[in-house]
């Protein structure tokens, strides 16, 4: 038939095709397997395969501890470990009634806004390389070394109750040194991509996600406030100690690639403030609360929410009352964002769909946890 | 006994000092000269683009990574030259072959300075534009027997994106040679003796420049070999020494690009104190230099931008300034 | 897709802004390029790890008794979430606390949590500094903390 659509209803002579963006691709983001169903460069259909990096998480959760849990969160999103583990140790401290101290909601506060940051760089970067422009994701690869030197210096796994360790006076210093130092770059970013002719040319208009259909998928992030929706789980139901420090949640109207990398850079500024705020009202006391050794919460379940690089990421734990947690279910933010792909890509040119991936920016892993 | 009253030496001494005999030993120097440059050019690509990402390039092989290069080959030619069992064996063959011919043909009309040139040819920059699309069926040949659909993509854009090109390029070359006249390039040198055709002709020049870097498959306009997203393009499923000689044509086509515009625009060997050829060299690799540095800045450029841009922007300003460029020789 | 410029005026300006950019970003990248590089040549010059590094666990050495204060309970190697432990130790005579004899890590599958080093009721492990870790042979990553304690008299 004249103009197919789908790889079925063309004839053997005529130029629709298929083409495996297959699981090892230079610029997938993990072992991600894209169906791509072409005419001549025009995109038809993009069918996701998922299921390549499914390592079992949720069912380790089932003969593991609380405590010998933690370092999963960590694995599942491994550009925003911190992140899952704040979030991790939230829900299970919600689900038993542990008081956290302040200093270490303030710490913890401060290396998950250090995360965000680093994930951030490979993030929008990550979605310039796709485009071809190598450089500044080599920069950002050393800011990111930055941030790491910091979060070796005060990292471990954090603890039911609190943190692990305390902030050293070289974490201190060296945290005001970088903050300074990357508020110099940001110039050189913003000049050398965002302002380029190519890039702009290449990211206006293309992969624009409209607010219903952001909505309608259960996209959340920086892709969806890259679509006009103001919705971060920090402002929208506030946990931690985010309530009480000021800082904004960038939004841009477009929906477009252009859109969601503008909204990216944005957040990391925005990121720079909460930390300077943490760091100048950091208040003294203990890092921990005193929590027994095996940590057994009562019957129940609960839900707990919060904002990832990616999105909110939700932990639903079940218990039933021993130190084994019946089931722990998590809500990764690019499962659901990735498949947003199969609504947009449909007429746009194969060079258009890995910009559009990259700027959507997810973690294959995560998918498959 | 002198010379004349021996007929063989007097034959074998015309043999000689002939045209043919200058031309095989200019060829000569040119297959010496030619592996050297590019592996001089590979060490300077991967040196300038490690210092712009601020990280040292090669460094282990030689002091500060100077025989990265001489490993480099070794590595190849040690590698196994696998030839996939569906290709289309004879054009599969083909094609490395028929890409690295035209680049060496095209180093016989350059006038490297005064006497350095194997042969000054009268249509000098016909034959170079004439040689250097030879290579583009060679893509294609490569990119069909590969029996890929990457490597076919990638060779059906290259064909349309030099194709497109080649246009933009004539006609910048042909506001320089309605000056002078003549298609001769030593000609061309001198006649910028006093001035070089950069002042004269901006424009051109800026047009000429971009269409190189297009012809050569060169960022912004490199989404034939794009890495991520087609792999490697047509040259894919080519290992050990084929590839290798892909490679070798491309960084050659590039000195011979960067060489034509030194002697259209820069004025070639005219230069205050060192001999001719060094101020030729300089220019050369300074041009080639500007290429990468361009490689490592900019993003690629998508497919149908690339062909509104070579249509909508490049020949319409090419068109103008011949237009501008004959009335100006008319009314001065 | 992108709108094409409808008027004459925004086609120039388009070509004029993007030229400009242009140029703009090859400034950027040719300060870079004279900048001093980052890379730490790895052999020839090496980086001092902060205190808080987490490399394999290590016994501590204590000033009172000159060794360890392992008593092999066994809480570590219960706790460890990837099962990498394993102690062993016996009592000198009956009555006394029991002391550890041999203590073995697997590092190939440790995850570095640190619940061991928490869990410890003696506070008798803590992080090393080792990051030169290479091996020739899978088994080789299993690491005797006992022996490690006494070469490093």
């Amino acid at each position: 038939m004249l103009n197919p659509k789908t790889i079925d209803d063309a004839s053997i002579d005529q130029r629709v095709y298929q083409l495996n963006l297959g699981p090892q691709h230079p610029s997938t983001h993990g072992v991600m397997h894209l169906l791509v169903t072409l005419d001549g460069e025009v995109v038809l259909k993009v069918e996701p395969v998922i299921g390549y990096s499914h390592r079992g998480h949720e069912k380790m959760a089932e003969n593991r501890t609380y405590e010998q849990f933690l370092p999963n969160p960590a694995r599942m999103d491994y550009l925003s470990g911190m992140i899952f583990n704040h979030g991790y140790c939230m829900a299970v401290e919600k689900l038993c009634g542990i008081e956290v101290p302040r200093r270490a909601e303030y710490i913890r506060v401060i290396t998950s806004e250090l995360n965000r940051i680093a994930s951030h760089f490979i993030g929008a970067m990550d979605y310039a390389m796709g485009l071809g422009a190598i450089t500044p994701f080599l920069w950002g690869w050393d800011d990111r070394e930055h941030i790491l030197d910091l979060l070796e210096g005060i990292t471990s796994y954090g603890r039911f109750g609190g943190v692990r360790n305390d902030i050293t006076r070289e974490f201190y210093d060296g945290t005001r040194r970088f903050i300074d130092r990357l508020r110099g770059r940001f110039w050189d970013y913003e000049n050398l991509i965002n302002q380029n002719i190519i890039f702009i040319k290449r990211s206006q208009d293309v992969g624009v996600i409209t607010k219903e259909v952001a909505l309608d998928y259960g996209v959340t992030g920086p892709t969806l406030r890259g679509s006009g929706v103001g919705y971060d789980v920090r402002k929208r139901e506030p946990y931690s100690a985010y309530p009480e420090f000021t800082f904004e949640i960038p939004t841009r109207e477009a929906g477009d690639c252009l859109a969601r990398y503008q909204v990216r850079m944005a957040e990391m500024e925005q990121s720079l403030n909460i930390i300077e705020q943490a760091l100048d009202h950091l208040p003294p006391g203990p890092i921990r609360a005193k929590v027994p050794r095996f940590v057994t919460p009562p019957e129940g379940d609960c839900y707990c929410a919060f904002e990832s690089a990616r999105g909110a990421v939700g932990f639903y734990i079940v218990s039933d009352g021993s130190r084994i947690p019946y089931r722990i279910k998590v809500r990764a933010p690019s499962f659901s964002n990735l498949f947003v792909l199969t609504e947009i890509c449909p007429g746009h040119f194969l060079a258009d769909v890995i910009a559009i991936f990259g700027s959507i920016d997810v973690t294959v892993p995560e998918i498959d946890r | 006994m002198n010379i004349t009253q021996l007929p063989y030496l007097k034959d074998i001494y015309a043999f000689l000092g002939s045209d043919v005999m200058s031309g095989m030993v200019g060829l000569l120097i040119i297959a010496a000269i030619v592996p050297l440059n590019v592996a001089f050019l590979v060490l300077v690509e991967r040196k300038v683009a490690g210092h712009i990402q601020l990280r040292p390039g090669p460094m282990e092989v030689g002091p500060h990574g100077i025989l990265q290069t001489l490993i480099d080959a070794v590595k190849l030619l040690g590698k196994e030259m696998v030839t996939p069992q569906s290709t289309d064996k004879l054009i599969f063959f083909l094609a490395p072959i028929i890409v690295v011919a035209p680049a060496f043909v095209g180093f016989v009309p350059i006038p490297f300075s005064p006497m350095m040139q194997v042969k000054d040819v009268n249509v000098g920059i016909l034959l170079i534009f004439a040689f250097s699309s030879i290579s583009v069926i060679s893509i294609l040949m490569a990119g069909w027997s590969s029996n890929n659909k990457y490597s076919l993509i990638g060779a059906v854009r290259s064909v349309a994106q030099n194709v497109a090109y080649e246009i933009p390029l004539l006609l910048a070359t042909m506001s320089v040679i309605i000056m002078t006249n003549t298609f001769k390039m030593g000609e061309i040198v001198q006649a910028q003796s006093s001035v070089w055709f950069i002042f004269y002709q901006p424009l051109a020049a800026m047009i000429f420049f971009i269409a190189t870097t297009a012809e050569t498959n060169r960022a912004p306009f490199d989404l034939v070999e794009a890495e991520s997203e087609l792999v490697s393009g047509f040259h894919t499923e080519y290992t050990g020494m084929r590839f290798s000689l892909f490679f070798l044509a491309e960084y050659t086509n590039m000195v011979i690009a960067a060489a034509m515009f030194t002697v259209l625009f820069l004025g070639g060997w005219y230069g205050p104190l060192f001999p001719g050829m060094i101020w030729f060299l300089i220019k050369t690799y300074f041009l080639i230099f500007v290429v990468m540095w361009a490689r490592w800045t900019y993003p690629r450029i998508r497919f149908d931008q690339l062909m509104n841009f070579a249509w909508k922007v490049l020949i319409p300003f090419a068109l103008v300034n011949l237009l501008l460029t004959a009335i100006v020789l008319k009314v001065v | 897709m992108n709108t094409p410029p409808s008027t004459f005026t925004q086609y120039l300006t388009e070509i004029l802004t993007g030229s400009k950019s242009l140029v703009v970003g090859l400034w950027i990248t040719l300060k870079r390029l004279f900048t001093r590089i980052v890379t730490v040549q790895y052999p020839r010059q090496k980086l001092t790890m902060t205190p808080n590094f987490r490399g394999h666990i290590e016994a501590i050495r204590f000033d009172d008794t000159k060794t360890h204060h392992c008593v092999a309970c066994g809480l570590c190697a219960r706790i460890c979430p990837s099962h990498v432990i394993k102690v062993q130790g016996g009592k000198a005579r009956a009555g006394a606390l029991k002391y550890g004899h041999h203590y073995y890590i697997d590092f190939s599958k440790c995850s570095l949590c640190g619940l061991c080093v928490d869990f410890c009721p003696k506070q008798t492990l803590k992080f090393s500094n080792e990051y030169e870790l290479v091996f020739y042979s899978r088994w080789d990553t299993v690491i005797d903390i006992m022996s490690r304690l006494e070469k490093s008299r």
